[in-house]
């Protein structure tokens, strides 16, 4: 038993004895147990996520992404995106995690990691790449988010905040209950938005951090990622997508500076492999 | 004095095959492990440890150990997911947790979980196509295809 429940059941034992003076004993026994389960949601508020329930969140979260963007059902290119992104994640801080990786069929610019391994990326995106270095550079960022354990932080941040905010009841919830729940339920859609909308600042640099080292260690160039953020930002304000995506992830110009340092930093060479993206992107235009 | 020998000797060898043991041993550090058929999450899983559980090192390379499980599989898991010592079998969040310490249900219930059942309520409450999620997890390549796509990658494809 916790030192932090036997306080806790000391201090009910002490209650009691009030009680015994001449208080209504069953509400002081009541509000006794409503102690010790706050215990209970705070102990749960601050632990971490495992895996398993970190995957059913993640497939919760896909459904949602799912809701809002179509998913393009092109075998040969989701399976192309996969092995791009399986090679990354094997080099990540969490290899021993399964990844899934999807096309969302939207000319919308985003890729989004949900959690558990889920991980997206839309055609409007593939689009503006030249070659495999650039794929595997912001796959590499999206891993990053589930190696770095993004979402569980979030998480476990909105549960402390609920568990201090109304005490018992959420916070049980959050604990203890199935993601059926009101409260669980608005969990997955915090995650889904984000998931959607970004990380902080902060998340996103460590993120871009670990990708290129991820898309290094994977043998590609990992300027890939630097690339990509250097097109957008030659098209931004050129076009109606590219203004939005720089709107809902600030900081590209810092992000982009910070690449910038990596690569000229960066001494080992990698492969672009623009041939066999061409020919997988191939798959997109001849639908 | 023969006798006095053949107890010290016993004892030795029983000390040495102890000692040897130990250094193979492992236990599983978190609540589920899947253990696979290769180095990398992509392969098949041959068996799914829980947290607690014993299991014996084969072989170690990049990071993987090769493990023999208490059901007689042997399969690739990564080392961060084992420990040296001990370890109380249960613990992490209660997500699963129909029955604490049986080993037993919380592997059902981790199978459940496995098989989406939570996220499918979910998505049926909130009139969500979890199709998407089946279309996802069904179209992955496979170990021997993503081993293939590393090689050729490894020998410069363009």
């Amino acid at each position: 038993m916790s030192r932090a429940r036997w306080v806790l059941i000391g201090g009910v034992v002490a209650v009691l004895a009030v009680g015994c003076a001449g208080l209504d004993v069953s509400n002081v026994l009541q509000g006794g147990m409503k102690l010790v389960q706050s215990a209970d949601t705070f102990r749960g508020a601050t632990a971490d996520i495992d895996e398993p329930e970190e995957v059913e969140l993640g497939r919760a979260v896909t459904a949602l992404i799912g809701s809002r963007y179509p998913l393009l059902r092109n075998e040969a290119l989701t399976r192309y995106v996969a092995l791009v992104g399986n090679a990354v994640a094997l080099r990540s801080d969490r290899p021993d995690m399964r990844y899934y990786f999807g096309v969302l069929d939207t000319e919308d610019l985003n890729a989004l990691a949900a959690p558990g391994g889920y991980i997206f990326i839309t055609r409007g995106v593939l689009g503006l790449m030249r070659d495999e270095a650039m794929l595997a550079g912001v796959l590499g960022h999206e891993v990053g988010h589930i190696s770095l354990h993004h979402h569980a932080k979030s998480i476990k941040a909105e549960k402390r905040k609920a568990a201090l905010k109304t005490g018992t009841e959420v916070g049980m919830t959050f604990t203890r209950a199935s993601v059926l729940t009101p409260a669980v339920g608005l969990t997955i859609d915090g995650l889904g938005e984000l998931a959607l909308k970004g990380f902080s600042r902060e998340e996103e640099g460590e993120s871009d951090g670990v990708g290129f080292k991820y898309a290094a260690a994977a043998g590609y160039d990992p300027a890939g990622l630097r690339d990509f953020l250097q097109t957008l930002k030659d098209r931004g304000g050129k076009e109606a997508a590219v203004s939005s995506f720089m709107s809902t992830h600030p900081g590209a110009e810092e992000r982009l500076r910070e690449q910038d340092a990596l690569v000229a930093k960066n001494t080992t060479p990698g492969r672009r492999n623009a041939e066999r993206f061409q020919r997988a992107l191939a798959r997109i235009q001849k639908r | 004095m023969r006798k006095a020998t053949l107890v010290m000797v016993t004892a030795l060898v029983a000390t040495a095959a102890s000692l040897m043991a130990a250094e193979t041993t492992r236990w599983v550090e978190r609540t589920k492990v899947d253990v696979r058929a290769g180095r990398g999450s992509y392969y098949e899983i041959v068996d799914t440890v829980l947290k607690g559980e014993q299991v014996e090192i084969v072989e170690t390379e990049g990071g993987w150990v090769s493990v023999r499980t208490a059901r007689a599989k042997t399969g690739w898991v990564f080392a961060a997911a084992l420990s040296a010592k001990p370890v109380q079998p249960g613990g992490g969040s209660d997500f699963f947790k129909v029955a604490p310490g049986d080993a037993s249900t919380s592997r059902t219930a981790a199978s459940q979980g496995a098989k989406g059942l939570y996220a499918q309520d979910y998505a049926k409450a909130k009139g969500y196509d979890y199709t998407v999620v089946e279309w996802i997890e069904g179209h992955q390549p496979n170990g021997q295809v993503v081993e293939a796509f590393l090689k050729d990658t490894a020998e410069g494809s363009r």
